[in-house]
Formats: C-alpha cells, sequence, structure tokens
C-alpha cells in the first residue's frame, strides 16, 4: 500500500487519509461472497415450486372423476376452502424466494455496475497527460482497491444484518412449509391414489360384474397409469420438500457462523451445503417436469 | 372439549383414510358375500371417510397458516430491508465514484498542480468522512 502511494506520489494528508481508510477496510477488502451468492441464488429458484399449491389446490377436481355426482358438491366446497389458502401458500414459497433474491443481492453487490464506473475512471485516467504511465497504473489500481475494499465491508456488514434478523422468522417459515407438505399434502395425495384406486377396483371386482379379460386388463392399466400420476406428484412434494431441508440447513449454517462471512474458509465449508442443496433440486427437477 | 390442534387434525385425517382403506381391503375380500347394493354402500361409506380425510388436511392446513403469519410477516419486513439496502448501495457507490475520481485527482497534484492541491485534499477528507460515518451509522 505505502509503496503504491509512494509511486503515486501522493503525500502528507492525503496520503495518511488513504493509509487509515485502507487500514480501516483492509480486513475485509479481498472479501469473496461467491458461495453465498451461489446459494441464495440456487435456494431462490428453488423455493418457489408451484406446482405444490396449484396440485393442491386442483385435487378436488381431480377427484370427482372417481365419485358418484352425490359427492361432487362436498368437493366443491372442500375446493372453495382451498381456494382461500392458496394466495397464503403461494406468499410462504415467494417470501423464501424474495428473501434469497436480497441476500443473492448483497452477495453479489452489483460488482458489473461498479466496475463500468472504474473503467469511466482508467479512461480519465488515460486522458491525464500529466501522469506517467506508472502513475496512472498505481493511481487506477488505487481507486479499484479502495472502490471494492469499501463496497465488500458494507455489503458483508448488511449481510450479517440480514442473516441475523432473518435466521429464526425464515427458519419457522420453513418448518411451517414442511409440516404443511409432509403433514397435509403428501397424505392428501394418499387419500387420492386410495380413491383412484377404489374407483378401478369397482370397475373390475363389483358384484355381479361380467369377467371380461380385455376389460380387466384395461383397467388394470388406467389403473396404473392413475396411480403413477398421483405417485408423481407425491415424489415432487417430497423432493420439494428435501430442498427446503437443505435451504434451511445451509441458512443455519450460515447464520451459526455468520461473523467469518467473507472468509475464504467458511466458503469452502459452505460448498458442501450448495453441493447438497443443488442435487436436491436437480432430483426436484427430474419429477417436475 | 378443546379445539383440534393441527397435529390432532392431521393424525384424525390420516386415521380416517387407514380406516377407508381396511375398509376397501375387507370389501374386496369378502366380495363373493357381498349383493351388488352392499358393495355399493361400503364404497359409499369409504368415499365419505376419504372425503372427511381430505377436509380435516384442509383444516389443519389452514391452523398452519394462520399460526405461521408472524414469522412471515417478520421475514417479509427483513426482504424489505434488504432491498432498501440494496438501493443504499446504489448512492454508497455514488460515494465511491467520488472517492475515487478525488484519487485521481490526487494524481493530479503529484504532478505539479499546485493550484489544485487544497480543494482536492478536503474533497478528499469529505467522501472518506461521508463514508466511515455511513459505515458508522450502519453498524450502530
Amino acid at each position: 500500500m505505502a509503496r503504491i502511494l509512494r509511486t503515486t506520489g501522493i503525500t502528507g494528508r492525503t496520503r495518511l487519509l488513504l493509509s487509515v481508510l485502507f487500514l480501516a477496510i483492509g480486513a475485509s477488502g479481498c472479501a469473496s461472497f461467491k458461495e453465498v451468492t451461489a446459494f441464495a441464488s440456487l435456494s431462490g429458484n428453488a423455493a418457489g415450486y408451484q406446482a405444490l399449491t396449484r396440485d393442491y389446490v386442483g385435487a378436488l377436481e381431480r377427484r370427482k372423476q372417481y365419485q358418484p355426482p352425490k359427492f361432487h358438491g362436498e368437493l366443491e366446497a372442500l375446493t372453495m376452502r382451498r381456494e382461500a389458502q392458496r394466495s397464503s401458500l403461494d406468499v410462504l414459497q415467494q417470501t423464501v424466494a424474495d428473501y434469497m433474491q436480497g441476500l443473492g443481492s448483497l452477495a453479489s453487490g452489483e460488482i458489473r455496475t461498479f466496475d463500468r464506473s472504474l473503467k469511466d475512471l482508467s479512461a480519465s485516467l488515460n486522458e491525464a497527460t500529466l501522469l506517467d504511465r506508472n502513475e496512472k497504473q498505481a493511481v487506477g489500481a488505487l481507486s479499484t482497491l479502495l472502490a471494492r475494499s469499501v463496497t465488500a465491508l458494507y455489503r458483508q456488514h448488511e449481510m450479517k444484518k440480514l442473516i441475523r434478523d432473518g435466521n429464526q422468522p425464515l427458519q419457522e417459515v420453513m418448518k411451517a412449509t414442511r409440516k404443511i407438505i409432509k403433514s397435509g399434502i403428501i397424505p392428501d395425495l394418499r387419500v387420492e391414489s386410495a380413491m383412484a384406486g377404489r374407483y378401478y377396483d369397482n370397475f373390475m371386482l363389483a358384484p355381479d360384474n361380467p369377467v371380461e379379460p380385455v376389460a380387466i386388463a384395461l383397467g388394470k392399466e388406467a389403473k396404473a397409469e392413475a396411480l403413477g400420476r398421483i405417485e408423481s406428484r407425491i415424489q415432487g412434494a417430497q423432493r420439494y420438500d428435501a430442498v427446503l431441508e437443505k435451504i434451511a440447513a445451509g441458512h443455519q449454517y450460515l447464520y451459526d457462523n455468520r461473523d467469518m462471512l467473507g472468509n475464504d474458509e467458511l466458503g469452502r465449508q459452505f460448498k458442501q451445503h450448495i453441493s447438497e442443496l443443488r442435487a436436491a433440486y436437480r432430483n426436484l427437477l427430474d419429477v417436475a417436469r | 372439549m378443546e379445539k383440534l390442534t393441527a397435529d390432532d387434525a392431521f393424525e384424525l385425517g390420516n386415521q380416517f383414510r387407514d380406516a377407508a382403506i381396511a375398509l376397501r381391503d375387507w370389501r374386496i375380500d369378502n366380495r363373493g358375500s357381498l349383493s351388488r347394493s352392499q358393495w355399493d354402500e361400503l364404497d359409499e361409506r369409504e368415499i365419505t371417510l376419504l372425503n372427511t380425510a381430505s377436509s380435516l388436511y384442509t383444516g389443519a392446513i389452514g391452523l398452519i397458516l394462520r399460526d405461521s403469519q408472524a414469522s412471515l410477516a417478520r421475514l417479509q419486513s427483513s426482504v424489505e430491508n434488504a432491498k432498501s439496502t440494496i438501493k443504499h448501495i446504489a448512492k454508497f457507490k455514488q460515494a465511491l465514484d467520488l472517492a475515487s475520481a478525488l484519487v485521481l485527482f490526487a494524481g493530479a497534484v503529484t504532478s505539479g498542480n499546485a493550484a489544485g492541491i487544497p480543494a482536492a485534499i478536503v474533497a478528499l477528507e469529505d467522501a472518506a468522512s461521508a463514508i466511515v460515518n455511513s459505515a458508522g451509522s450502519e453498524s450502530s
């Protein structure tokens, strides 16, 4: 640092001022938040699984085909109750996605925009004909370092604050969403499976039904297809739950180690969480397609 | 009697669903001794049990959604703070651009432009103070 200042010929109060500023920000000057950026970006994408709410609300309409018309009114009333829950369910997912987007924006810090302004600075430097080549390079390097360091310090501080304040409500929202999935939506899909199964069993096995081998074969095929579709929905919900579990664990890790944000060691350790989240998200996408 | 909790309702839903499945198994195992009307009557009971299970799950999910409102509001508030912080960074960057430009001035100063020296120093002090004050007020 002193060498850069000497090279530029910056002396006296200016030099002292710059040195103090650099000392103040030096600790975080080289901080990298790329793992936090990757985690937040992945979490933001993975947290929004619209099929979950759509399947839950639309379930009763699908089940009409498996029940006599006398039950349809009851199913429609139940659909209305679920419609009333739709926006709340969507907000649960959307809030987690929004939070991760905010965290990701802080972590990435829109560096590209900032580097553009530094390019302008380089252009100005080239026009500064009173400086020689070495001086221009040194002043340019100093400016870039200064700008990036102070931004990193600020971002690091804000990220810590966000993670500290956001962790508890985030964990509670994730816990609530996971409970809805595991204790409500998946068991309800098993109801659908039982409903469809009995419909096709009735078709094939009801007393007085003539035994028609072709009709039985078609019935078995249709039953397998219907149950397969429901099983896919169950798998989607289970894999989404696994994604949420990984997001919650990753954020908890950031919270527990928030004082190490920007530290390379934290970045290395955090990669494992990102890998696990990425694998869980890939599994979800496999059934969501 | 106390109101059902979400956990109670989920558990009851499971029990109704499992009872309907057990009834169906019995109906199929004993189909040889059942008339068509008995078969249909049992089937309708099963449908009622399954729909009741779905209704209980829906009610329990409603209870969880209601209970999670406070956490949701706090999280939304964190999101708002993050957004506001990001806006602040845009302003902060302008200050940094100014600081960078001042370093350029400092470079000009070293080239012998004596008239610009006092103004460059004052401007640099101002810019640095703004940065330090901004960081200080954010951490308090």
